[in-house]
């Protein structure tokens, strides 16, 4: 849990686009998800496990995600998770919606400021 | 996975929960183990990061939608265990809910029977009643109404020939039912045809022919009958009720197809009617039908009193099935309209008062699927009285598991403080303080369906004991039903959160700096402990207010019964006994009654210990009585306002010496008053007020209208006043022995029925034990034919007229024992309370030199302060109260400062009682040790 400069907070629901983009490139277990996010984000995402498997129980109940048990890498059971075809839909919505929003916000941000 | 499921499931949740988070722990172990950390190291490391597990496994659960409910029930689970931990205290409250909640339903289930029932039948949405009274019993005359029940000009009641007309011209109704309303059904006298068995009394009740179709009864045996049955010349046919079938005839499955002698005429019984199906009307006291006869058979049974073919004489109520769609206003219209034609038809036979009135008689359609309840005309108020007493025993008790609950609470402010300190919300506190109030009362509603069952059932025993030994059968029943069962929840959850929510607001005020700090409140030291207190003392405050309220609503009523059991009737029933007989349904033909008379009266003076015999039509107290329009010789003819009204009836020479009724002038009947002597009348004392004030009656001749009969009999003497019904008032006394031709059929018809003497007293102060057996053995000796429907002690008779009243003020008695028990107990508990509180302040006065007897009073003084306060609210309150039932008051003025007085030395007393136990504690207190507590 420590803390270093170069990591910050997610935004709310970042997290949920976050998760359901890793799950859509296949069934992965929590632990995997976690690993994959870290990787993608080279280090500078690292999803506790207090607020990864709460948003896993989220999505699942809502529907966006469907789990199973089977073997694991290591051969122990472990619970796959798999994006539903409506978790796909959502997905594919969100992730539109946030590219339009950072599109705007970086809009804004990196103008310039002669206007003014 | 739906929430039901995952709440089954949950076993197996929490397992997949424990073992997903397991394996990414594991996985995160093997991962530093590999990148080569020491396994214990890279376990704690794991565990540091993993952080609180129970933590992530709280979060997962919340996000899963179940959590509410898993709360729920924990708190469910917990609210009991701290139930069964305390089995004192949850004793107490369930006892005192369930009689709270058992007494208000025992009411209730009464309540909803009497007045919210609808009949037994097939849609009784679509069923319309024709009138807008549900009193009894006819109506004679072309106008209606007026009087105590009815409005005036409003009709209640059909004659045959109306309803006919109304039935053909209103094409709204897909049927419209005729049937006799009135608490005297038909007495019909039954036995198998061809048997010389003794006949059995039966209730009959008139119905037309398409009765049983209208409100859609089928037939359980054989079939109901339909309008061919109900045609003039018809062979007569009854249809009996499942009940009686059952009770008295055994189910005899071949009883279709039977014949029966009823009044010596023989009757097919064509079917019985399906189970439950008690007819159109409600009444107590036995006066349910048996059999259902056919309108046309009418004249048959009733002969020369017959009223089917009198159109003035209105005896059926109506109740019809209207069509889809109708519309009840314009249907109303309707009917007037057809009133009105109908009584444009008999414009000639009225007389003038009745066509001056002719264009205000009107009629109300009203909702029918209730039927027409007597009994909810006779009840109604007395039920809602109950209700309202009972509801406040419920509130006193309510108020006591409250006051319970709030020591309960501040003992666990300890508890309640740390839990606030360890974060649990507010929300989540208030929440299990009131699932566990509602557990309780839930409980306790559930202790309280019995005793609802037992209550009831005491009530209609108290309520429903008629006056006779005939059947007394009501429709009304104690049993548990889904409206009784859903009356209970519904109170009991509404108690819960009466005596929950000051806990609730207690716990959600809860000050964990105060708990922490452990101190032990002193005197109002902490806000929690001053909050409670004072609601303790409210609640106090309404307990004593509510009780002093039922008690003195109790004191009143019994003494409107002492004074309903006591009043001067004009004579005194000890001692005297009511034989009750029908010569009519024997079949005696009028000039057998006099021989009649004369050969039972003889034998039965001679019973040892009987000192007097003498018959009457209908003894006093006993009957209703029949009114006549009188006129006087010699006088003017009174004008359209004077009343000119009184009661007669028909007695045998002995009667007046029978029932004590002392003669104010002239002489009684005798036996020499025959058919060869001129008609004779003995008037009673406020006959002689009325008409001859001032002058002598004796001597004086007058007649039922019209004029020209003034001068028919000839008045001999004058009786005492004597109460026949509903006070004393005008009568007349006609001998058993005369009888005199009235031109109009209908005084004609009423002159030949009033020979038929239905009562005979018998005076016997020593109240000889074997009398009754004597009695019915002389009488099966000289009349075997004679029907003897009962032989009863008059007294009982007398007073089982006042049996509602008699249940009404038992019941607020014991009402109000329950309200001032529950309200002593309540005070007991917070002075004791208080005591405990104050225990080393009461040891710092005693060390100070306070003796035991400042002490005590400072106790005293401390709950006479609530029970002063709440006397101030109650004194007015019970006076209002009092307004408000006084039409149940008899002879008790509502404002009534002795009864008053009475109820609050009562309530003062037993408030003494409750608070000096605690005081005479608190002066034991030693001081030392009080101190030494600190």
């Amino acid at each position: 849990m420590t803390k270093t400069d170069d990591r910050f907070d997610l935004p709310q629901g970042t997290l949920d686009l976050l998760i359901m983009r890793v799950v859509a490139l296949g069934p992965i277990h929590g632990y995997a998800i976690a690993q994959r996010i870290q990787q993608i984000s080279r280090d500078a995402l690292q999803v506790q496990q207090g607020s990864l498997y709460p948003a896993l129980h989220r999505l699942e109940y809502k529907k966006f995600l469907s789990s199973r048990w089977k073997p694991s890498e290591t051969g122990r059971e472990a619970k796959f998770y798999e994006l539903t075809s409506k978790g796909r839909t959502h997905l594919k919505v969100e992730t539109e919606n946030w590219t339009r929003l950072t599109d705007v916000v970086s809009l804004i941000l990196e103008g310039t400021l002669e206007g003014i | 996975m739906g929430w039901l499921r995952r709440l089954f499931f949950r076993e197996r949740l929490e397992a997949d929960l424990d073992k997903e988070l397991r394996f990414h722990f594991e996985f995160q172990v093997a991962d530093k183990v590999r990148s080569g950390i020491s396994e214990s190291e890279a376990r704690r490391l794991t565990r540091i990061e993993f952080g609180g597990i129970e933590q992530i496994k709280e979060d997962c659960r919340e996000r899963r939608g179940t959590m509410w409910l898993e709360s729920l029930l924990q708190d469910v689970r917990y609210a009991l265990r701290r139930l069964r931990k305390a089995p004192g205290f949850t004793l107490t409250a369930v006892l005192t809910l369930a009689l709270g909640i058992g007494a208000t339903t025992a009411i209730f289930t009464l309540v909803q029977q009497v007045m919210l029932r609808s009949l037994p039948v097939s849609r009784p949405d679509q069923l319309w009643r024709v009138g807008d009274s549900d009193h009894c019993c006819y109506s004679n005359g072309y106008t209606q109404g007026g009087g105590r029940f009815q409005p005036e000009n409003h009709w209640n009641f059909f004659s045959w020939e109306a309803y006919k007309q109304l039935r053909a011209n209103t094409p709204a109704f897909e049927n419209l039912a005729a049937f006799q309303p009135g608490q005297y059904n038909a007495y019909l006298a039954v036995r198998p045809a061809g048997s010389s068995t003794a006949v059995e009394m039966r209730n009959g009740e008139y119905v037309s022919g398409n009765f049983f179709k209208t409100f859609g009864i089928s037939a359980w045996r054989g079939r109901l009958f339909t309008d061919a049955d109900d045609r003039e010349g018809a062979p007569p046919v009854a249809v009996m009720s499942f009940r009686v079938w059952r009770e008295k005839y055994g189910s005899d499955a071949s009883v279709a197809g039977k014949t029966y002698e009823i009044n010596g005429h023989p009757f097919t019984i064509v079917g019985v009617a399906r189970p439950g199906f008690f007819g159109a009307k409600i009444d107590s006291g036995g006066n349910m039908p048996d059999f259902w006869l056919p309108l046309t058979t009418e004249p048959l049974i009733a002969s020369t009193t017959s009223r089917l073919k009198n159109p003035r004489l209105a005896w059926l109520d109506l109740i019809g099935r209207v069509r889809r769609q109708t519309n009840p206003q314009n249907l109303e219209t309707e009917l007037n309209v057809e009133l009105h034609q109908w009584l444009e038809s008999h414009a000639s036979d009225m007389n003038p008062q009745e066509k001056a009135l002719l264009p205000k008689q009107t009629l109300r359609l009203t909702p029918g699927g209730a039927g027409v309840s007597l009994m909810r005309e006779e009840y109604a108020d007395g039920l809602l009285l109950l209700l309202l007493a009972a509801a406040c025993v419920l509130l006193v008790a309510c108020a006591n598991v409250a006051n319970l609950m709030l020591a309960r609470g501040l003992k666990d402010r300890r508890q309640t403080g740390i839990r606030v300190t360890l974060g649990a919300p507010r929300s989540r506190l208030v929440r299990k303080a009131l699932i566990e109030s509602l557990l309780l009362a839930l409980i306790g509603g559930g202790a309280g369906i019995p005793v609802a069952y037992a209550g009831a059932r005491l009530i209609l025993r108290l309520a429903f004991a008629g006056p006779d030994t005939l059947d007394t059968w009501a429709p009304v029943n104690a049993s548990p039903s889904a409206p009784m069962l859903l009356f209970a929840l519904a109170i009991s959850v509404v108690a819960g959160l009466i005596f929950g929510l000051a806990p609730a607001w207690m716990t959600s005020h809860a000050d964990p700096i105060e708990a922490i700090r452990g101190t032990r409140g002193t005197e109002g030291g902490n806000r929690g402990d001053f909050g409670s207190a004072w609601a303790q003392k409210m609640l106090v405050i309404l307990q004593t207010a509510i009780s002093l309220v039922l008690v003195s609503a109790a004191a009143m009523l019994g003494q409107s019964l002492r004074n309903l059991g006591q009043q001067n009737f004009g004579f005194d029933s000890d001692g005297k006994y009511l034989v009750t007989i029908d010569p009519k349904i024997s079949n005696y033909k009028p000039e057998q009654l006099v021989p009649l008379f004369r050969e039972i009266e003889g034998p039965l003076r001679r019973i040892p210990g009987v000192q007097g015999v003498g018959s009457i039509l209908a003894a006093p107290l006993t009957s209703w009585v029949w009114q006549h329009d009188i006129r006087v010789a010699g006088k003017p003819e009174p004008g359209p306002q004077d009343s000119v009204s009184s009661g007669w009836t028909r007695v045998t020479p002995g009667f007046f010496a029978t029932l004590g009724d002392r003669m104010v002038m002239g002489r009684p009947i005798t036996d020499e008053d025959t058919t060869s002597t001129r008609p004779i009348a003995v008037v009673n004392h406020a006959f002689a007020r009325k008409f001859f004030a001032g002058e002598n009656p004796i001597g004086q001749h007058f007649g039922p209208v019209p004029p020209k009969n003034a001068g028919m009999y000839e008045i001999v003497g004058v009786v005492s006043d004597v109460d026949f019904a509903d006070g004393v008032r005008p009568m007349y006394f006609l001998p058993e022995a005369q009888s005199t031709y009235l031109l109009d059929t209908e005084s004609e018809e009423r002159e030949l029925q009033s020979h038929y003497l239905g009562s005979v007293l018998l005076s016997a102060p020593a109240n000889p034990a074997d009398l009754q057996t004597q009695v019915k053995k002389t009488l099966a000796n000289t009349a075997p034919d004679l029907v003897l429907n009962s032989i009863q002690p008059y007294r009982e008779v007398v007073h089982a007229n006042f049996a509602q009243q008699r249940m009404i003020a038992s019941l607020t008695w014991l009402f109000g024992a329950a309200g001032l028990v529950l309200a002593a107990v309540g005070l007991y508990g917070v002075t004791a309370y208080g005591v405990e509180q104050r225990t080393s302040e009461i040891g710092v006065r005693m060390a100070l030199g306070a003796d035991r007897n400042s002490v005590i009073a400072l106790v005293l003084r401390g709950a006479f302060w609530q029970v002063g306060i709440g006397l101030g609210i109650g004194i007015p309150a019970a006076i209002g109260a009092g307004y408000l039932m006084a039409s149940q008051l008899f002879g008790v003025t509502p404002w009534n400062p002795v009864l008053l007085a009475c109820a609050t030395v009562l309530l003062g007393l037993a408030a003494l009682c409750a608070a000096v136990i605690p005081a005479r504690r608190a002066a034991t207190i030693d001081p030392m040790q009080a101190l030494r507590s600190e």
